[in-house]
Order: C-alpha cells, then structure tokens, then sequence
C-alpha cells in the first residue's frame, strides 16, 4: 500500500513538475528483444497466407500508479531478409498483463494494414502519422503497470505464383507512453 | 530503481518545494505585509528575540502601532470555494490519480489565509523518461530547477508559553520552548540523476541523507530588561534572560535512505534501502536539563530606534536517560531494527537565533528594517509607512533565506478606534521567475 502511495506520489508530482505538459515514458522495445530470437519473425508461405508472431517478451516499466495514462506510440523499423517471392504483410501488436494473455484477441493493441514486401528498411506508420502509430486505448491502462508482455504477429500473404519467404528484422522499437493528469 | 528514487526524490521535493514556500516570512497582520513584513515597534519578532524589548514602553513605540490586529482570512474563503467539497477532493486523497502531495503539504504549512491575486506560473515542459533493457534517463526539462543542490528543509524554534510575574523589571517565569529541524540533502548520484540527465549507473547507490530532530520542554526564567540611561522619550534599554532548560523528550535520527541499483539496473524491480542511527528520551524518562540564556540592548533616540537581541545562547541541553537504536530497510530483509544501548548520556542544542532592527520616525513617516535569523539564514526586511489623514500608504521589500527578494505594498484607513488594512506580498515557488501576488487583510483595534 506505502509502494503504491509512493508511486502515485511520484507520478503526481512528477507531472505536477510538468505543469500542462506530460510525462513521457519512451521505452525502447528494441532493446529488450535485441540478439534474440525475439527479434525476428521468419515467414515462408507457399499460397494463401500465414500468421506467425514472436514469442512474447517482457518489458519492464517504472510502474505509473493510479495515473491515468493519455496515449500511447509506438515507431520502429525493421528490414527483410532473405526475400524470395511477393506479398504483403500485415502486423498485429498483442499487449497483455502475463505471458498467455498475448494469445487472447482482446490483448490486440495495434493493426498495421497488410502493405508490400520490399528490400528496403520499413518505417511503421499509420496516416496520417508518418513514422509512428497510436496503440488502441484498450491498452493504456497496461502501462500503468510495472511490466507489460507484447507479441508481435505477422500475416503474410502470397500474392505471386512462388513461394513467399523471407523473415523480417525488427531494427528499432519506441514505445511512447503519455501521461497527462491534471493536478493544478 | 525506478519508482522509489524517484519516489525519495518526489518526497524530499515536497517537502524542500514547501518548505520553501512557507519560509518566506508570512505573517498575519496586513500592515506588515505592506511594508514587506517588517516588525516595527513591539509587535512581532521584536518582543519574541529581543529581550530588552519587554521595557520598551507603548509610549516610545512606532506611531501608528495598533493595540491588536485581526486577519481577515479572504484565502481560506478562496479556498473553499476553489475546493468546495474538500474531504472527497482527490487533489487531496492519496491513492487518486489526482493526488497533489505538493498541493496538500503546502496547504498544510502555508494556511491558505492570504487571498491569492495572481499565481506564479509552472513550467510546461514535458518531464522525460527513457526506459532500456539496461538503461534508466530522465529528462525534467526546465523542472530540473526544482531539485534541490544544497541542504534543505523546514525548522522552527518556538516558545509557546511562557507565563510568570514580574517586579521592577525582573520577570520569573516558565517559559515552555519546543525545537524541530528537519533536513535533507540528495547525494552526488541521485543529484546527477535528476538535476543533469545522467543515465542510472550499474551497482550504484542513489540516496537522500536525512538529519531530523524534535525537542522540546520548559525553562524555568529569570529575566531582567529595564531602562539604564534615558528618560520617557529617549534611553537605553537592556534585557537579559537566564534559563534552565529542563527537557521533557526529543527525538533525532540521522541516516540515509534511497535505492540501490544492480546490475543489469532492472534486475530488480525495487532494491530500497535505508538506515538511520535514532537516538529518543520519552515524555517520562529523566528530564534533559541545560543552560542558556538571551540577551538585548534597545536604544531610543528622538525618531531613532535601533536594537539587537540574541536567544538561545549555549542551550545545550544534556539528555541523561537516551536510547540509541539502529533501523535498516533493504527489500531483501525489509525492515528491521537494532536495539542499541540505553540509558546512555547525549546532548542536543537550540538553535542561536538573533534579530537586529532600525526604525524612524518622524512626523507621520516610520522607516525601518530588520535582519532576523533563527538558525537558517538570514531574512531581511525593509519597508515605511506614511500616514496622511486617516489614510495610510506602506511599501517595502525583503529578502528570503533563499536570498530572493520580494516586494510588499498597501495601504488602511484609521476611523477612529478601528482600522482596515490591505497588504500585497509577492512570493516565487522555485518553479518561476515570475513572481506571484497575495493580499492579506485585517483589522487594527487602536
């Protein structure tokens, strides 16, 4: 109870230190997954399409109390590797509280419409957001939190008469956590 | 680290913000507040810290002095109004996501007796956090101004009672006297941290040292101030007081308290750790006993008032009957505490505390300053009054123990028996240059 009192007193102040403005958690994804397994989401699909995801990874935060948070964005990059083929692909971001809630639809937090595969490094982006993308408001109260567990999915669909296969390489991932209580 | 440096930091923030806050100087009566909260005559701090000032007769007193001066407290009418339904008011109840620490600890230490006519603005810049795998930053922006570089905290020394009787300039009394003094000081570590953007480092301590003390008691007086050269309108005047102070408890702990960073730094998500030396006599134990005493000198000449007094001299009072504990917190052991030895002898000492003052009068004109010092620094008033008629104009200006100088101004009209006065105060937060403005009003019985 005195750990979360504290923590509601340091958020509040903390945005009490911003006055109108906000506290802004940027927390690089990238960082925890990096050299893992976790950073890479192969895809071979010989017609149709596929869903394929990473394993979902932990990603610890400082934890905002009972603050209310505003919004939050998320931008990255990532390339692809190894293409062969054509397609699209279209990315899915499951947030959840533990491990298993990643799987449930209800933990979608983000849907990249389906674009093309090309050879050079992609940006996430949602118009009119050039390089970035707002989660689904379903999700902000997960940052409140001290940790929150994200899977990355990923539908690839064939569009050409080959195999599509390739594997994408996250190479930058920037969640930006917005909090904006109003304490004056 | 995470939550509870920056927890330590929020609460030693709060504090240091309002105590900030509640040491420049306010006061209850509107004509001081015109004239920069100067102390005039034989009213506020002059009777209280200079013991001469007890024989300064009404008569050789600032003209325009009234009998009493009433507040009336417009702030509190304010501040109901801006927070009607206070008990479930979530600025003020703890667990909210609008809870306001520094909102309810100033309201608690600053009364919101004045009526606020314009607020000092706060920053809007956004406060920054970058958060790795392996990594910890926080950006405050322009509220980095907010994190204190030096010691501070809130004190006081008072004397709340202090009944008795007196014969021909000799006074024997029981003076009740009542110390605190509460400090913080952030270290090299947690100071980079917040105040320069540094990342948080590997196996590294991030803490507040902390120094607290609570004491108090009663002082069997005997006290002297009387006139040794001089007549009605003009003399010297002396005043002594001896005490011995007879403490009845007190309690004081030193140590430090913060988060301890490991390595990978979010291997774990909380590594607090605090430990303090508390050493305590209780209400009951053998009393604490002291010497001390205060000394005054008041000249009076024509138009010309000077004075200097000095209290609290070489009260070091000895506490026979003390405990010395130990208490450690790590998250690994959570808290616990060491006994350590009893009935062992400490000392504590009471703050010097000293004021000095000017004043002239001449016609319907008074000037005069003042330099006050009650163990944290100086605080300086300068300010004047001019009557004409039943009108009154007063302006002044004051700097803070923080070394900032604000202004006061007003004005009252005397019908009679009764006066209405209105006073201006500027004040800063720390958080702006731009200063804020208060306005405090009373009533004078004359």
């Amino acid at each position: 109870m005195r750990a979360k009192w504290l923590r509601a007193a340091c958020l509040s102040v903390v945005v009490a230190a911003c006055g109108n403005g906000e506290a802004i958690f940027n927390i690089d994804v990238y960082s925890f997954i990096k050299g893992t397994a976790q950073d890479t989401i192969p895809y071979f699909v010989l017609s149709g399409s596929l869903d394929t995801s990473s394993a979902p990874q932990l990603i610890r935060l400082l934890g905002a109390g009972s603050s209310v948070v505003d919004s939050v964005l998320i931008a990255g990059t990532d390339t692809v590797q190894s293409q062969s083929g054509s397609g699209t692909i279209a990315f899915k971001l499951y947030l959840a509280a533990d491990s298993a809630g990643t799987r449930l639809p209800s933990a979608l937090a983000l849907s990249v419409p389906a674009g093309t595969v090309g050879s050079a490094a992609d940006t996430i982006s949602c118009p009119p957001r050039p390089a970035s993308c707002l989660l689904f408001s379903s999700a902000n109260p997960l940052f409140a939190k001290d940790s929150v567990w994200a899977r990355i999915a990923v539908t690839a669909s064939n569009t050409g008469a080959t195999p599509f296969a390739g594997k994408i390489v996250i190479t930058s991932l920037v969640l930006s956590v917005f909090i904006n209580d109003k304490i004056f | 680290m995470r939550t509870s440096v920056i927890g330590v930091w929020v609460l030693a923030l709060t504090v240091g913000w309002a105590a900030r806050l509640s040491c420049q100087g306010l006061v209850f009566d509107a004509r001081r507040i015109g004239m920069g909260g100067l102390t005039l005559g034989r009213s506020g701090n002059l009777v209280r810290y200079n013991a001469a000032y007890r024989a300064v007769p009404p008569g050789e007193d600032r003209r325009g002095q009234p009998k009493a001066t009433i507040p009336i407290p417009l702030g509190v009418i304010q501040f109901l109004h801006d927070h009607p339904n206070l008990g479930s008011d979530p600025e003020f109840k703890p667990g909210s996501p609008g809870f306001n620490p520094v909102l309810a600890v100033n309201t608690i230490l600053n009364l919101p007796l004045y009526y606020e006519i314009k607020k000092a603005p706060t920053p809007t810049n956004n406060v920054v956090f970058g958060i790795g795998k392996d990594s910890l930053r926080v950006n405050l922006g322009a509220s980095a101004q907010l994190v204190p570089e030096d010691q501070f905290g809130i004190s006081g020394s008072s004397r709340p009672l202090d009944p008795g009787f007196g014969i021909k300039g000799v006074r024997v009394s029981v003076m009740g006297w009542l110390h605190d003094d509460v400090e913080l000081q952030l270290d090299d570590n947690l100071l980079g941290f917040l105040a320069d953007s540094q990342s948080a480092r590997h196996d590294s301590t991030y803490r507040v040292f902390v120094h607290g003390i609570v004491q108090g008691g009663f002082a069997p007086t005997v006290a002297y101030a009387g006139r040794i050269v001089g007549d009605g309108s003009s003399g010297l005047y002396v005043g002594g007081a001896l005490h011995y102070y007879l403490g009845v408890a007190y309690f004081r702990t030193d140590g430090t308290g913060g988060d301890s960073i490991g390595n990978p730094i979010f291997a774990n998500p909380v590594n607090a750790t605090a430990q303090t030396i508390t050493q305590y006599s209780r209400a009951g134990n053998s009393f604490g006993h002291g010497v001390g005493g205060d000394v005054g000198v008041a000249w009076i000449s024509g138009p010309i008032e000077v004075g200097l007094g000095v209290n609290d001299i070489g009260a070091t009072i000895t506490w026979p009957d003390t405990r010395t504990d130990t208490a450690f917190y790590t998250n690994a052991t959570g808290g616990y505490s060491k006994p350590g030895p009893n009935h062992v002898q400490t000392t504590t000492k009471l703050p010097v505390s000293y004021i000095a003052n000017l004043g002239y009068t001449v016609g319907n004109t008074t000037l005069g300053m003042d330099v006050l010092n009650t163990g944290r620094g100086a605080t300086v008033h300068m300010g004047g009054e001019q009557r004409i008629s039943i009108w009154a104009l007063r302006g002044g200006v004051a700097r803070d123990e923080r070394k900032r100088v604000e202004f006061g101004w007003g004005g009252g009209v005397r019908l009679g028996p009764l006066g209405l006065d209105v006073g201006f105060w500027t004040h800063t937060n720390s958080l702006s240059n731009e200063r804020a403005v208060t306005m405090a009003t009373s009533v004078s019985i004359y």
